[in-house]
């Protein structure tokens, strides 16, 4: 079994919380309670046969991504930059905070996840893909767990190779 | 030429006709020499090639005749190993005096660039060596002149008390000091040791005296913890060292890739938190010189079970004793 740390990162009310929760425990909750500092929790996958255990880091939100502490960043295999698909002020700085997560952690691989799918019609989805500056890697919605296994597969394989 | 001159000025005609004469012989002589010259510089191309080989081939049979010799000689030169070292030593001392005066210029910088590559390439690992040595000679040395200056005042206190000291010595009563007090009261127990990278707070190792809650998200919230205090009050080289809580106490003693938290209930008194450093840098010279960057199960296993031997089955094996 190898272990990795995974930060989950984005704005505030994203859905970080809710995706981390939908993973872990499998729950979901609509009450809103924002995070202080940083949640730490761990899943273990099954990737090919090898097991791979998760270390999740749930940081609190912040408009701006350099204003999350540098070292929160270190020794990191896997950034999760989520944006909520309904409010275009968590993803109008897109590039730029991508930009940022890159420098900031050189090894680590970077998703780009839109949440909250299903409070959108398809229509409306593809509206937001053609705006944004940087595609996403995925969508998802912690509400109906659409993806959430999906998107912790992609980053667990993508260790593995 | 001079004389040829002085019969042409006197115009003596005799003389004249003798000189003619002289030359038309030349001319003659030439017409007479000429073709046996010709004849035996074409007898010479002819046979050249031949003439050329047999000198060459005497020439090469000579040179070979003496390399031969003088290959003897060296043999025998080289199977007397004294008559080696006769004629080798001066040589090679005489290099060894060049290299010892030209080693700076010539070779300095090759060496001198080749160990920075060196040491750069393996920079993690020897920090990994040296700083738990480096950590204990300065704790050593800190602890000492702590302990100097403790004796110091005590004695101070003891002499400007001398009632307490009187009092002591009529009833056999000898006083304590107040830490000593203190930590009898209230005896410090390690509860629980982890071994945590440094910057992904992923647990190395762990070991506990009683079995607690997912140790990989302990050893996480400590890193965030201790990420979050020394990036929030981001002074110079700053490290956060204790966390406390009700009876409990964190200590956590910083290496280079990695920090070792020990969880402790009772009170720390400064001396006991020296031996407990002490004994984390002892663990970490012995235990944690080398340590992948991806961890995996055998990794954890390793350190966990040298840190159950090395800080709780000899508490355990005393306490049952």
């Amino acid at each position: 079994m190898i272990s990795k740390k995974i930060i989950l990162t984005g704005s505030f009310g994203v859905g970080k919380t809710s995706l981390f929760n939908k993973f872990i425990y499998n729950k979901f909750d609509d009450k809103y309670l924002t995070t202080i500092g940083v949640k730490v929790n761990k899943k273990s996958i099954e990737i090919e046969g090898e097991e791979v255990s998760l270390l999740l880091w749930d940081i609190a939100g912040e408009v701006s991504q350099d204003k999350i502490p540098n070292s929160y960043f270190l020794g990191s295999s896997g950034i999760i930059y989520i944006f909520d698909l309904t409010r275009p002020s968590t993803y109008k700085n897109i590039s730029s905070d991508i930009e940022y997560l890159n420098g900031m952690a050189n090894d680590a691989i970077v998703k780009v996840v839109g949440n909250k799918c299903d409070l959108l019609t398809p229509e409306k989805i593809e509206e937001v893909k053609a705006i944004l500056t940087t595609p996403w890697d995925i969508i998802t919605s912690a509400k109906t767990g659409e993806n959430v296994e999906d998107l912790f597969l992609s980053l667990g394989k993508a260790f593995l190779e | 030429m001079e004389q040829l001159q002085e019969i042409l000025l006197t115009g003596d005609r005799t003389k004249i006709q003798e000189v003619r004469d002289i030359l038309d012989s030349y001319d003659l002589l030439s017409e007479r020499v000429s073709p046996i010259v010709q004849d035996h510089l074409q007898t010479f191309r002819q046979n050249y090639p031949e003439e050329f080989r047999s000198i060459v081939k005497g020439m090469m049979e000579d040179r070979l005749q003496k390399t031969e010799a003088d290959l003897a000689g060296l043999n025998a030169l080289i199977q007397t190993k004294d008559q080696l070292a006769e004629k080798v030593s001066p040589i090679v001392e005489d290099h060894i005096e060049l290299l010892k005066q030209n080693y700076p210029k010539e070779f300095k910088v090759a060496v001198n660039k080749l160990i920075e590559r060196k040491l750069k390439d393996s920079q993690e690992e020897i920090l990994n060596v040296i700083t738990p040595v480096l950590g204990k000679l300065i704790r050593k040395s800190i602890t000492h002149q702590f302990q100097m200056l403790k004796e110091r005042i005590d004695s101070q206190v003891k002499s400007t008390f001398s009632k307490q000291g009187l009092f002591g010595k009529i009833f056999g009563y000898k006083s304590k000091g107040t830490e000593e007090i203190l930590s009898d009261a209230d005896e410090t127990i390690i509860e629980e040791v982890y071994v945590i990278q440094r910057d992904s707070g992923l647990l190395l190792g762990s070991a506990a005296m009683e079995k607690t809650m997912d140790q990989d998200v302990i050893a996480g919230m400590f890193t965030a913890i201790k990420a979050f205090v020394e990036d929030a009050f981001q002074r110079e080289k700053q490290e956060l060292e204790m966390i406390e809580y009700g009876n409990y106490k964190i200590y956590i003693q910083n290496f280079y890739s990695y920090y070792i938290a020990v969880a402790m209930s009772g009170s720390i008194s400064a001396t006991e938190k020296d031996e407990i450093s002490t004994k984390l840098h002892d663990f970490a010279e012995l235990e944690l010189k080398h340590i992948p960057k991806d961890i995996d199960d055998s990794i954890n296993t390793r350190i966990s079970d040298r840190l159950k031997d090395y800080f709780f089955q000899t508490e355990q094996a005393l306490k049952s004793a």
